[in-house]
């Protein structure tokens, strides 16, 4: 029976601590406003952060911070959102890092991050849907629907500054992001694959075809393999649409912020 | 300019329109199972769940050079319980904490990965575990621990619907691999150590939207709710799903097995048989309609879910074929029902049972006094985690032997009244390793006609396996020992024949098997790491 009690109460006590949930650090953030932090969280920032979001945080392939600071968000979902990463999205967990690091990085965002985003999406959205739909929607999925050889735009409103969609639209060349880099290959018996890269080591590639079945070939079995320089992406200079137009479609994209796919 | 970039555009747009629009996995394929043998397209390799593959190329004379060709490392946390599918030469592969990958078959290397946060404040008593996917036309459907149910596209990982279950703050979750039948997908609960009322599910395939649901607890006033107390005990009654069922295309029904009632070790919760926990439930699969029910054990107090692998074969027992359906339960017995009335056909302990004498011409187990748990414990074999558990077993219809991990363990068994608080475990009770104890494990191959062991293969002493079985049609059997072991047998003698430390024990699965570009892989979930192995190539 003492065994009994003290086993219950064991459980009792790992219930206990298991109830109180873990209290955001960001709450009480020691680092905020300290001169010597910020300085550590730039320096944190600018080898972590800038490579995406900018050196400025005004966003390049990551979001603009400073909107994201000016639209309210707090430094406990900041917190949560640096911690855990975007499932979906390139923005990676910091896992292993220590929460100090995490703290300095946000005490840092809060010196610079004042500032109002000078670029929100404009143009007639609705011509820029039509003009998706398109010139687009083969390539690109939103919501579950279009195709699948380009990135999936579901969330690019929030996942891409302004000034990056246009650079990506005008001059995709400049910068492929990874799992969509242009391959082709000859396999042994003849059969000629072109597509993207998904992955690779030294002794083999895996590849979505473009006609998107997805497939790994191992390179000893493959006669010819060439890393195309160009995207698959067409560039859409000002002859192939025009300032306007990119504007309308800018606009568009700017408002795809993530889909509910929830089952109602 | 513009009209002939049009006119490519459309070009490209019918190519992807022809080669999108037809589906990769039909349902006649899921009915055909492991015929094509570059497939594995369900949790048991086919609706049956013998996990019996009919690839030839892997023998008992050259299984010693098996050899390993790659690794795959999730570099995530938690140990696998999951079956890969295997399609098109890619590998699809559910993981601890709502993870999943999509992987080379060739190579082991990553093509995709799928993450799902969960949410800081979901509790579950087991881990965040889940044993993988089903899938249908260019989906795959998953569970998640937070006891939702998401299509994924097979390309890309991408979701493509999300619908919840039930709420997981109530104490519900998901870990089952769905079992994907016509147009339908059905999938369960888990969570009856935290007052849950589990049930089965079915959800359209295309749009997510439920199509019915069973629940495994009988509502007092609704057939089987005489056997739970009056008021409201029934809503935090267990029965949990967190096995993938069985499916006969002939009747249309599908089998599951049901978790144990809850709380787990107090009787005094809930006087009477509890129906339907503890049981096998055969369902109609378009409406969810019970056709019959068999209740392995009534008022189960010793936490043994009913939640093992129902594996169907047809099977010639006094001159006569029978539809049978081999259930080798937590409870220690080895059950063949017919899977058309429901009626035991046999049932003989497997491993040593203390609490019953045995099953009785009625089907009910004869019990034996001296085994309800309370404040000063009784000692009952086998323990809390079983004779076997939702490890799969396998059965060669050539030879005739079902195989299956054994568990020679016995408890001490505490119960006592415990108040229900949502979100708090609610198990009234618990149990604990008599001194004396010397636990072991061991792979058994079992006669269904009889019961009788044919052979055994035992294990280190003190340690049990928690591996599930694998049999091929060329003779071999794999499974997983307690200790990072993965070994191959003679399935007519269980001589071992090969063996690889894989340095984790397998837990759930001990494999699928597959071909591609003319080899047969056996591919092994250890640990977070998948190991591919096949015999040496030939220059």
């Amino acid at each position: 029976m003492t065994r009994i009690a003290f086993l219950f109460l064991a459980v009792s006590a790992l219930l206990q601590a298991q109830e109180t949930p873990a209290k955001n650090p960001a709450a009480n953030n020691p680092h905020l406003g300290n001169p010597q932090s910020i300085r550590s969280g730039m320096a944190l920032y600018r080898t972590r952060c800038a490579d995406c979001h900018g050196l400025d945080a005004g966003g390049y392939r990551g979001p603009d911070l400073t909107a994201v600071l000016a639209g309210g968000a707090t430094d406990e979902r900041l917190f949560g959102t640096i911690r855990k990463g975007v499932p979906g999205t390139e923005m990676p967990p910091m896992n292993d890092d220590p929460d100090d690091d995490i703290l300095m990085i946000i005490a840092y965002l809060r010196k610079i991050g004042t500032v109002p985003p000078s670029d929100r999406p404009a143009g007639n959205v609705d011509n820029g849907a039509r003009l998706f739909t398109a010139q687009c929607a083969n390539c690109h999925r939103v919501a579950g629907k279009g195709g699948r050889i380009g990135p999936d735009l579901t969330r690019v409103g929030t996942s891409r500054s302004r000034s990056a969609l246009v650079r990506e639209i005008r001059t995709p060349n400049e910068w492929i992001p990874p799992a969509f880099e242009t391959v082709s290959l000859v396999t042994k018996d003849g059969q000629r694959v072109r597509g993207i890269k998904k992955n690779e080591d030294v002794f083999s590639i895996q590849v979505m075809d473009t006609r998107e079945r997805i497939q790994g070939y191992l390179k000893s079995n493959l006669q010819e393999l060439v890393y195309e320089k160009t995207s698959l992406m067409p560039a859409f200079p000002a002859g192939r649409l025009n300032d306007s137009d990119l504007n309308d479609l800018v606009g568009y994209l700017g408002t795809l912020r993530g889909a509910d796919l929830t089952v109602k | 300019m513009r009209a002939f970039l049009t006119i490519i555009l459309c070009a490209v747009s019918v190519a992807l329109a022809a080669q999108t629009g037809a589906p990769l996995i039909t349902s006649q394929d899921l009915l055909d199972g492991l015929k094509d043998p570059t497939r594995w397209l369900t949790y048991g390799g086919d609706y049956s769940s013998t996990r019996h593959s009919p690839l030839t190329q892997i023998t008992p004379e050259n299984v010693n050079q098996l050899t390993a060709q790659w690794t795959f490392q999730t570099g995530t946390t938690g140990s696998f319980q999951t079956t890969p599918l295997v399609v098109d030469g890619v590998l699809y592969v559910t993981g601890y904490n709502n993870n999943a990958w999509a992987v080379d078959a060739r190579s082991g290397r990553q093509i995709w990965r799928y993450r799902r946060e969960i949410p800081e404040d979901w509790k579950g008593c087991c881990g965040a575990v889940n044993r993988g996917f089903g899938v249908l036309g260019d989906r795959l459907y998953m569970t998640t621990i937070d006891a939702h149910l998401v299509a994924l596209d097979m390309r890309t990982g991408g979701v493509l619907f999300d619908a919840e279950l039930i709420d997981y703050k109530a104490g519900y979750s998901a870990t089952v691999a769905p079992l994907v039948v016509k147009d339908k997908v059905i999938v369960g609960v888990a969570g009856a150590e935290y007052g849950i009322r589990g049930f089965i599910d079915a959800y359209d395939a295309q749009t997510g939207k439920r199509a019915w649901r069973f629940y495994t607890v009988a509502k007092p006033g609704e057939p089987g709710g005489n056997t739970w107390p009056r008021g409201d005990a029934y809503l935090r009654g267990g029965g949990s799903i967190w096995v993938t069922g069985s499916y006969d295309p002939q009747q249309n029904l599908v089998f599951y097995g049901t978790g144990n009632p809850g709380p787990d070790y107090y009787s005094g919760a809930r006087e009477g048989d509890n129906l339907y926990t503890a049981s096998l439930v055969a369902l109609n699969a378009d409406t969810g309609e019970l056709a019959w029910h068999y209740q392995f054990t009534p008022h189960d107090v010793h936490d043994w879910d009913s939640t093992q692998v129902p594996v169907l074969a047809d099977l010639t027992i006094g001159g006569q074929l029978r539809k049978v359906l081999m259930f080798a339960n937590r409870n220690g017995f080895f059950y063949v029902l017919d899977r058309v009335t429901g009626k035991v056909i046999l049932a003989k302990p497997f491993v040593e049972t203390t609490w019953a004498k045995e099953i009785g011409a009625d089907g009910r187990p004869v019990m034996l006094p001296g085994h309800l748990p309370d404040e000063d414990g009784e000692k009952t074999c086998p323990d809390l985690g079983g004779g076997t558990n939702f490890f799969s077993p396998s059965f060669n219809p050539t030879t005739r032997l079902f195989y299956v991990t054994a568990r020679e363990t016995c408890a001490t068994y505490y119960g006592y009244e415990q108040t229900f608080k949502q979100g708090q475990q609610y198990t009234g009770g618990a149990t604990t390793r008599p001194r004396d104890q010397k636990n072991f494990g061991a792979l058994r191959a079992l006669d269904p006609v009889t019961a009788q062991l044919k052979w055994e293969f035992r294990y280190t002493l003190g340690t049990t396996s928690s591996s599930g079985v694998l049999s091929t049609a060329s003779g071999l059997v794999f499974a997983g020992d307690g200790e990072g072991n993965i070994l191959a047998f003679d399935g007519r003698t269980g001589k071992n024949l090969w063996h690889y430390q894989l340095g984790v024990p397998i837990r759930s699965t001990a494999g699928t098997t597959y071909m591609v570009d003319g080899r047969q892989y056996l591919l092994v979930p250890s640990g977070s790491a998948l190991t591919a192995f096949a015999l040496p190539q030939r220059p």
